[in-house]
């Protein structure tokens, strides 16, 4: 057995940077990971960096997010974005070249404005520009769109570069990777946990859940009931593409996020949901939410139409019942931390410098008092001992 | 856009395979459909001759053109340039393009998975110049088009294949300069293949045999590829002992270079469809599992011709059928007198055949093993994206031997080609335990219009 100051399950982005933060405040870190690092909903995601207000429903969600708690949020992630590569010193295809909510009803045009108060609040810059103008400022857009939001913070980073950037850092800061390791026990032993894995037996006071859509499977081992739904979302990738999309292109209505990666591949998702979740396999792509999608993608940007799609894949997503992150620690389990949620790839650099705060005793850089695990407790602290 | 017909059988590919199940399932009375992603069927053993090639040089395989006749006259449906690039989420109806990109859906009570293999190419410094091909693109120019690959030719890689691709090229008036093979089949010498009893079919190949030495073409054995020089087009290959990669052996001037290691069977729309794959012991290639007729995990689909494992098309064509009086006995036909006798005497008789040539060549792990070493880490591995082989060995560590994370963290794989080419290069450097990247939707690159189309909202612009 060997001991840590933390130990963190699930080497996605979150678990990558919170690795990072704490390796660097000279903690004793271990990483444990089911399967190769950054490999699920991490190295499946779209990479988006969302600034501006985002739309409050994936295709087929049951309860809208809500948009307006989000709006501090992003606000705090973009700042520490800015500094990500140069902190990391590595190139994470780091893209801040802004993006546009497009709106195609007048209800939609409602919500443009509506959104724009809260991210005026927060100071998030934006500017709505009625269709013409839209088109002017971004020509592939098509007749469809009546307005369009513009936030030149919008942005995108390669999530096939960022956390294996956030896991190097790690290492070179003494952190322990230990890929291929899916943790099996977790046990109280005296003031600490006692984490199992295939053959590594790791104690440490303190436990931080990153296991994206697993993170109720983890919690569970601690004696822990979180009430987690996770859901398995669709991505498409057409073949490169010679017509330049500078921007990235969002939908306040419907499931639309579509930009251009530094391959020239354009990359097409907005939430739509894959043909099943597979906790313990692969999730599989499916056909209508393709079709739906591209079709979405062909309305707003009508020359997606030439285009051929190379390929689909899907990912697991670490949502909630109410849609809103999870970050704090778990009530009755003290050291026993847990982060997740939908849009943790935008929000990465914002939760790994919140661990590390609760970690240390300092005080986190946005509140988060209404956004921890209590809510989703099924059991009360005092039933499961 | 149309509802799916239904038929009793989806035939995916019209190779020996495909064909002969076809026409033993039409005969009978069941009504059939073959779709093929080629102009004309005959898949690539019986790939059609251009017209005016047929016209000057005759056809090079007329027991294909009269096999593909006897299908049509059986009353196949032929659904040709038609490419099948996904299935729907129901699990069972095929997605399918056709010649004008219009979506098709196709569902048969029973599918026939007939897609045949993939070359196994391995990556060398060069391997990008014009002039270097594969010998089945080689032997496709020569067949079907009548014209040689180049003036000048090395073949390479391993395997029985080259042989027949190397007298094709003699037929044409071409200059082998000579065959590299990379393991040692033929001790002592090329002729003794023909001097021990063997099955007929290795007689075919000593038969080859015979003609090279003939023209004294010189086969190096023990003999791989380290690289392609060239401005513009190969002009020279340089050669090394497998042993010794690091000490080059011998340079040819050429203009044409065919290396390939054999095939890879193509399981992926087996795979998409939910078929039990498993990885060959003995290749290392994502395999179905099948019974003897072909019948996969899934009752309604089977798996045959080279997509069930890399056996010849002789043997395609008895494994077509064998999936075909499979159906037929579940459909309450009786088979024809001594029919399933003579069909497992070919099946035993050309199981002995693939068991002596297989062990004659070095398996692909081998090959793996053998390989791995020759290729410097400033060689593109992956064509596609430009991705070097030291760029997959740096990630080793991390990627743990998982394919898909050697993919995800070097984008080897990732372009239009998904990993066809590169695949088993990519995981022979990376060490993975398995060389298949998954199998996803689309198969193959689609048309967003016909996305469109199906999306019910208008075709191709």
């Amino acid at each position: 057995m060997t001991t840590a100051d933390v130990v963190i399950i699930g080497a996605g982005v979150l678990g990558a940077s919170a690795a990072s933060r704490l390796a660097r405040d000279g903690h004793r870190v271990v990483v444990l990971e089911r399967g190769a690092p950054g490999r699920e909903g991490s190295g499946t995601t779209a990479g988006n960096l969302h600034v501006q207000a985002v739309h409050t429903r994936r295709p087929g969600q049951a309860v809208p997010l809500d948009s307006a708690r989000f709006a501090p949020l992003q606000r705090a992630a973009s700042d520490l974005w800015e500094d990500v590569e140069d902190d990391l010193d590595a190139s994470v295809e780091l893209r801040r070249s802004g993006g546009f909510t497009v709106a195609e009803t007048p209800e939609q045009v409602r919500e443009l404005h509506e959104k724009q108060a809260w991210e005026n609040a927060v100071g998030i810059t934006t500017e709505i520009l009625d269709g013409d103008a839209a088109r002017e400022a971004l020509p592939q857009l098509g007749p469809t769109v009546a307005a369009a939001t513009w936030c030149r913070h919008d942005g995108y980073a390669n999530p096939l570069k960022v956390t294996p950037a956030y896991l190097a850092d790690a290492v070179r800061h003494g952190a322990e990777l230990v890929p291929f390791a899916p943790v099996t026990g977790i046990t109280r032993d005296g003031g600490a946990w006692r984490v199992t894995a295939r053959t590594r037996e790791v104690r440490a006071p303190v436990v931080i859940d990153v296991a994206g859509p697993w993170l109720h499977r983890i919690a569970a081992l601690a004696g822990v009931r979180l009430d987690m739904s996770p859901v398995a979302i669709q991505m498409h990738a057409t073949v490169r593409s010679s017509d330049g999309l500078p921007h990235l292109v969002q939908h306040i209505g419907e499931g639309l996020s579509v930009k251009q990666v530094s391959a020239g591949n354009l990359l097409v998702g907005g939430g739509w949901p894959a043909r099943r979740l597979d906790l313990d396999g692969r999730s599989d792509a499916g056909v209508d939410s393709m079709v739906g999608n591209m079709a979405l993608a062909v309305r707003i940007l009508p020359f997606v139409r030439r285009l051929r799609l190379l390929r689909a894949w899907a990912g697991p997503l670490a949502a909630t019942p109410d849609e809103m992150p999870v970050i704090g620690e778990v009530p009755g389990s003290p050291g026993f931390l847990v982060a997740g949620g939908t849009y943790a790839f935008t929000f990465a650099p914002l939760w790994a410098e919140t661990l590390r705060c609760l970690v240390t005793g300092a005080k986190p850089p946005v509140d988060i008092s209404d956004l921890g695990p209590e809510r989703l407790m099924q059991d009360l602290p005092e039933k499961k001992r | 856009m149309s509802l799916p017909e239904e038929r009793d059988v989806v035939i995916v590919g019209g190779g020996p395979a495909g064909l002969a199940a076809a026409r033993r399932l039409a005969a009978a009375g069941l009504s059939v459909t073959v779709v093929d992603e080629q102009p004309e069927l005959g898949g690539q053993y019986f790939r059609r001759p251009a017209p005016e090639v047929a016209r000057v040089w005759g056809d090079h395989r007329p027991e294909g053109r009269r096999l593909i006749d006897a299908v049509r006259a059986a009353g196949v449906e032929c659904r040709t340039g038609h490419l099948v690039w996904g299935v729907d989420d129901d699990g069972r109806t095929l997605l399918v393009s056709d010649p004008a990109e219009r979506p098709v859906r196709l569902r048969g009570r029973y599918l026939i998975v007939a897609t045949g293999a993939y070359e196994r190419p391995f990556p060398f410094p060069g391997w990008q110049l014009p002039g270097v091909t594969t010998p089945g693109f080689a032997q496709h120019l020569a067949a079907a088009d009548h014209t040689p690959v180049g003036e000048r030719v090395v073949l390479a890689g391993s395997g029985p294949f080259l042989l027949p691709v190397a007298c094709s090229l003699l037929a044409l008036g071409v200059t082998v300069a000579g065959i590299a093979e990379a393991g040692r089949p033929y001790r002592p010498s090329l002729r003794a293949l023909g001097a021990v009893r063997h099955p007929a079919r290795l007689r075919e190949l000593a038969g080859y045999a015979a003609r090279l030495a003939r023209a004294r073409v010189p086969i190096w054995q023990d003999t791989v590829v380290v690289r392609a020089d060239g401005r513009d087009r190969v002009t020279s290959v340089t050669l090394a002992a497998a042993s010794a990669p690091a000490r080059p052996v011998r340079t040819v001037a050429v203009d044409a270079l065919c290396v390939g290691y054999g095939f890879r069977p193509q399981a992926d729309l087996a795979r998409m469809l939910g078929c039990a794959v498993r990885t060959d012991p003995a290749t290392g290639d994502a395999t179905p599992v099948l019974t003897p007729s072909g019948r996969s995990s899934r009752a309604d689909v089977y798996v045959i011709g080279e997509a069930a494992g890399i056996g010849g098309a002789p043997t395609a064509a008895v494994r077509g059928l064998s999936a075909a009086l499979d159906i037929l006995g579940r459909e309450g036909h009786r088979p024809r007198a001594g029919e399933l006798r003579g069909l497992a005497a070919d099946g035993r008789r050309l199981e002995r055949f693939k068991s002596l040539t297989d062990a004659l060549y070095p398996t692909p792990a081998d090959l793996a093993r053998l390989l791995r070493p020759t290729l410097p880490d400033t060689a593109t591995l992956c064509r596609c994206e430009a991705i070097t082989a030291g760029e997959v060995r740096r990630t080793a560590g991390t990627a743990a031997g998982d394919v898909n994370a050697t993919k995800a963290w070097t984008r080897a794989g990732m372009g239009p080609c998904q990993g066809r080419e590169c695949g088993f290069a990519v995981s022979a450097v990376a060490r993975t335990s398995s060389d298949v990247f998954p199998s996803r939707l689309p198969v193959r690159p689609v048309a967003v219009a016909t996305l469109l189309e199906m999306a019910g909202e208008g075709g191709p612009a």
